[in-house]
């Protein structure tokens, strides 16, 4: 490897860095303000050092990895969501009965596997990033262990992982047992060769898909998402809502761009089936749903399958689409989460929707963030979440994508039905005679808290008015895609 | 200069967002960043109109790109600011008038409980104002179109807590909506066949591509026309703007006056080049501008609360916009449009200072006298009265008037009948005005005086009486030698109107007759309405006078036939519908997506061996399909 080569790699070394460090001082110093201060500070560095590491791509280093300038988006916003779930982290954890100082190393090391994920360029990278970000995951799923709801989710998401991983690690056993190699690269050349062909391929890339599949929690992999989610903690479930999803979805992206999937009309069929599938089996779950954290784990799988939509496109729009898609689904995921973790208390979470009549009146900004980040996840104008929406119906009427898109239309009206539920929820008096005590915390949202959602707010309503800034930086990141 | 036109709008909108987040804690600050953010826009406007004037940009067309909303597929429509001569005379009348009357609010609306809600909603008016005169694109000038509409529903139920108040506010905005509609539909058609929004590219592209007369043209301004009779109150869309007055008073003169109901005229004159492609429509704005300044002029004449006859009298003086745009006397148009604003506003502020002096006394028998007890409001109310009558040579209504008139008679198309209208009405009008002066501020006094406005009432109502003079100097007709500077100055935008070969002595006769007529109304008002009230009297007791007075004051039955006509029905189809069949597909949607959803919701049974099972045969049916469907 060559001097620029070190520089180009120069986020993924500092964030792979971060863990080592932030271990260190806790060995040393084993104070929560040190190891939070630690994590956001070296999570800025690495943001800083990505305008450096753009001037050097794009670059391949080893064949394991590629730094160009989609990898480089991805990074950027991994290292923004990550920086937001460690403020938000901050005060959960201040008011848990726990060692709070780990948590920030296991979140560094996820973000680590996550950009190493979207810079991939070989199985080997790939499976590696993948397992990073998982390992970390179990264990900040189940971090309070008092609790047993996340011991729960912490074994049920391992179990699962791990049986997907196995169908993944087949699958690319699969390919380079008839292709011989590893390298996307390499992949597509040769599935150029014998395209059609084998059925062996076609079976182990479909297996490749449903290891993605379920990390995307995309139907029918998707039964572990409301679990998982609702037992753990408020900020680690924005996490695997949003950067273990984008991350991964990122890479699909990127392997499927490269291994082109419109030359394998199955897969296209494939893909299409999870596509509506998730949309329905997250709206209409749902629909009815009484556990806040349950509601946003449904969205979310009927979100991946909106996105979907957008990846089975074809053409410029494609990327745009994905990408304008991603981040304003980060913004509204984070900021949704962020209100559920500042509403709670030591005693769980705040999942209960009754418990949140009458919000309004008791804590009217956080009732607003609340519900410009459901509006915006709705696709209501005005927000970002409308614009990617716009740009996902745009890309598949550019592809003639008419049946996905027709239930995507479909899907959006369903949608509005539990967002708006949960709004009025928040904006309707409580009925006479009850009392205003509720499960939901009284205390006053940290400084940091209160900054960030408020800066989620705005860059919701910032891109969905003035758009044009993101949506050039994103074109910037397309030629790394062919 | 130039490139601060963008602060003229976000002026406005940034004090709506101020008062709106902080208003409440405000308390009488709340007026400052109201009438400060109105009032630093003005000047913003003063300084860029300095800067069009003095430096001309080429073409006399400044644009100012904000950005692009959204950029797909060719259509990008972009935040585009557009400034030429129309839109600056709008935007100084639009801030300038606004500013008074923002000023005037401060005073008017102290002891109300929504004081900084008020202000609020007047600067969000005030900027949605400005981006619909400003607007470079048409859907960017209906985003300002919808945002004023809004403002006016609002304000209009400013009060709400009484309900009339609101079934005013929801009058106003399902009738103007027909017309909204209308216009969208009109913004598609534009899009669908143009393939552009962006208004100056839109006329030329108009121009090239279509034949005048023929049927696209004549769709393309029908619609138009559509949208701007809802908004300006014109025949068979004018009924709300009389039930529009309960709302404070300033709005009225802000909103209902001087600038929301002129913009169809603003709209049809920017879309100038499709209507000169039309000769039908554009020979229907002509005869609904005439008919609708005889009907409403002749309500007006009947009415007992001040406001209303303010308000029709409204009606009226859009309507004469209106036989100026169906003649192709494009700047005339707007050279009134600018000079009611003037005047109109100030008899509104007037109206506005006798009724908070009578303690909010709306009903003209009630007042009288008025003229010692309240001088300052009495000289300006009469100057603005003077100005609405068109007195002869010292009022600005003359001029404007006078100009329509003419270009009227010149009219190729009934020439001589839209004048005799435009006459006809004038007469009226000067009848009405003066019958209001006559009765309130003359005679014995009924009610007696319990509040005296204060400088920040005096202050707008002289401005504004200074401008109802002066505001017609700018253009003086041929025979006195001076130079048009108005027209010349909208030169630019519009095409010059056709020439008829008539003389300067013709234009001569023609302001004469119509001096001598307003000078009549005067007279007639003054002979039945002080000198001897029994003969007006005695003519509304006889049957006939009766029955053509309850005619008049219901506003010819509008409100009557389209209760039986339109409402009435619609209500009764709706309670005969409750259960309709069309509600059956989608409470059947509602019912299986419950159905499905307590279905799914079995699925998640938060055993893992289920989970692990349920991904297996999702693998299964993956793999399946991948290999078996290729």
């Amino acid at each position: 490897m060559s001097g620029p080569d070190f520089l180009a790699l120069l986020p993924l070394v500092l964030v792979s860095a971060m863990p080592v460090v932030v271990m260190l001082a806790i060995a040393f110093f084993r104070d929560h303000v040190l190891a939070a201060a630690l994590t956001l500070l070296g999570l800025l560095v690495c943001f800083a050092s990505l305008p450096f590491a753009a001037s050097y791509a794009p670059r391949h280093i080893t064949p394991l990895l590629i730094i160009d300038n989609y990898a480089l988006f991805y990074m950027g916003l991994i290292f923004a969501a990550t920086f937001a779930v460690a403020v938000l982290s901050y005060s959960y954890l201040g008011m848990l009965r726990v060692r709070r100082e780990e948590f920030y190393v296991l979140l560094l090391l996820a973000a680590a596997g996550s950009s190493v994920l979207v810079a991939s360029a070989h199985f080997a990278s790939f499976f590696l990033g993948l397992e990073t970000l998982s390992v970390s995951l179990y264990a900040l799923v189940s971090y309070p262990s008092s609790r047993e709801k996340a011991i729960e989710a912490g074994v049920k998401y391992l179990v699962l992982a791990a049986v997907s991983s196995a169908f993944l690690l087949f699958g690319m056993a699969l390919v380079y047992g008839q292709l011989g190699t590893m390298e996307f690269s390499g992949i597509a050349e040769g599935a150029a060769g014998l395209r059609a062909a084998s059925p062996a391929f076609l079976g182990a890339i479909a297996l490749i898909v449903v290891g993605f599949g379920f990390k995307l929690a995309v139907a029918p992999f998707h039964m572990w998402t409301p679990d998982v989610y609702e037992g753990a903690p408020a900020p680690v479930s924005a996490f695997v809502a949003t950067v273990s999803k984008g991350a991964v979805f990122a890479l699909f992206l990127r392997y499927f761009a490269r291994v082109d999937i419109h030359q394998m009309g199955s897969l296209v069929l494939a893909a299409t089936v999870i596509s509506i599938a998730s949309m329905f089996t997250g709206n209409l779950l749902a629909l009815l749903q009484q556990n806040v954290k349950r509601i946003l784990a449904y969205s979310s799988i009927a979100h991946l399958g909106y996105l979907v939509v957008a990846f089975l496109a074809s053409g410029a729009l494609r990327v745009t689409a994905v990408s304008y898609y991603l981040v304003s689904y980060f913004i509204a995921m984070l900021g949704a989460f962020g209100v559920v973790s500042v509403l709670s208390g030591r005693e769980g979470d705040a999942v209960d929707l009754d418990a949140y009549r009458g919000l309004s009146s008791r804590r009217p900004f956080i009732t607003g963030v609340f519900s410009a980040m459901l509006f915006s996840l709705a696709g209501i104008p005005l927000t970002a979440g409308f614009i990617g929406k716009f740009y996902v119906i745009a890309a598949g009427a550019g592809s003639a994508l008419w049946l996905l898109i027709s239930m995507l239309v479909v899907n959006s009206a369903i949608g509005v039905y539990y967002y708006i539920r949960v709004i009025i929820t928040m904006y309707s008096a409580r009925a006479e005679g009850e009392t205003a005590e509720t499960a939901l915390s009284k205390g006053a949202v940290s400084l940091g808290g209160g900054l960030l959602l408020a800066a989620l707010t705005l860059g919701l309503v910032w891109l969905g008015v003035y758009p044009s800034p993101l949506v050039s930086l994103i074109q910037k990141t397309i030629q790394g895609l062919r | 200069m130039l490139s601060l036109l963008w602060l003229v709008p976000a002026l406005p909108f940034a004090g709506f967002l101020a008062l709106a987040l902080f208003g409440r804690r405000m308390g009488a600050f709340a007026a400052a960043v109201g009438t400060g953010s109105v009032g630093l826009s003005a000047l913003f406007a003063l300084a860029v109109a300095a800067g069009f004037i003095s430096s001309p940009p080429p073409a006399r067309i400044y644009t100012q790109s904000l950005w692009d909303w959204i950029n797909v597929g060719g259509f990008k429509p972009g935040i585009l600011l557009y400034l030429d001569s129309l839109s600056l005379v709008m935007v100084l009348v639009v801030t300038v008038v606004g500013f008074l009357i923002h000023l005037y609010s401060a005073e008017f609306m102290e002891a109300d409980d929504g004081y900084s809600r008020f202000f609020a909603y007047m600067n969000l008016f005030v900027g949605s104002m400005l981006v619909l005169v400003l607007a470079g694109n048409l859907l960017l000038l209906y985003l300002g179109w919808e945002g004023v509409g809004l403002c006016s529903y609002l304000l209009i139920g400013f009060w709400y807590r009484q309900p009339e108040n609101g079934a005013a506010a929801i009058k106003a905005f399902v009738v103007t909506r027909i017309g909204d509609t209308a216009l969208a539909i009109g913004l598609f058609f534009l899009f669908l066949n143009l393939g552009t929004l962006d208004i100056q590219k839109m006329m030329n592209m108009a121009a090239l591509r279509w034949q005048a007369g023929s049927a696209y043209p004549e769709i393309a301004a029908a619609l138009i026309l559509g949208g701007a009779l809802g908004k300006s109150a014109q025949l068979p869309l004018q009924t709300w703007l009389p039930d529009a007055m309960a709302g404070p008073t300033p709005v009225s003169a802000l909103i209902h006056a001087a600038t929301m109901v002129t913009a169809g005229v603003y709209l049809i004159a920017r879309t100038n080049v499709i209507f000169t492609m039309a000769p039908a429509v554009q020979f229907a704005v002509a005869v609904i501008g005439a008919a609708t300044l005889l009907l409403s002029a002749a309500s007006a004449l009947v009415q007992h609360d001040i406001k209303r006859v303010l308000a029709y009298s409204t009606i009226s003086q859009i309507g004469y916009m209106f036989l100026a745009l169906g003649v192709g006397a494009w700047s005339a148009a707007i050279f009134h449009l600018m000079t009611h604003a003037f005047f109109k506003a100030l008899l509104f502020l007037g109206a506005g200072a006798v009724i908070s002096g009578l303690d909010g006394e709306h009903d003209i028998f009630k007042m009288g006298g008025l003229r010692r007890q309240m001088p300052v409001a009495f000289w300006c109310f009469l100057t603005g009265a003077c100005s609405l009558a068109a007195l002869p040579l010292v009022t600005a209504g003359f001029y404007s008037k006078g100009l329509i008139l003419f270009s009227a008679w010149q009219s190729r198309r009934a020439g001589f009948w839209l004048w005799a209208a435009g006459i006809a009405g004038a007469l009226l009008t000067s009848i009405y005005i003066f019958r209001l002066v006559f009765i309130v501020f003359f005679g014995k006094p009924k009610t007696a005086v319990v509040k005296k406005p204060g400088p920040r009432i005096v202050i707008p109502l002289v401005a504004l009486a200074f401008l109802s003079i002066v505001g017609g100097f700018v253009n003086m007709p041929a025979f006195f030698g001076v130079k048009d500077v108005f027209s010349r100055f909208l030169e630019s935008v519009f095409p010059v109107p056709p020439q008829a070969a008539s003389l300067p002595e013709t234009e001569l006769l023609l302001e004469t007759v119509s001096a001598i007529v307003s000078l009549a109304g005067v007279y007639v008002a003054y002979f039945f309405f002080l000198a001897a009230p029994e003969y007006s009297e005695e003519m509304a007791r006889t049957a006939p006078g009766r029955a053509l007075g309850k005619f008049w004051f219901s506003g010819w039955g509008f409100d009557w036939l389209y209760e039986k006509a339109l409402v009435s029905p619609y209500r009764w189809f709706a309670r005969a519908n409750r259960n309709d069949a069309v509600d059956l597909i989608y409470s059947f949607i509602a019912a299986a997506s419950r159905f499905f959803h307590y279905g799914l919701s079995l699925s998640q049974t938060g055993k893992v061996r289920f989970y692990a099972a349920v991904l297996a045969l999702g693998a299964v049916i993956t793999i399946t399909i991948a290999v078996l469907a290729r």
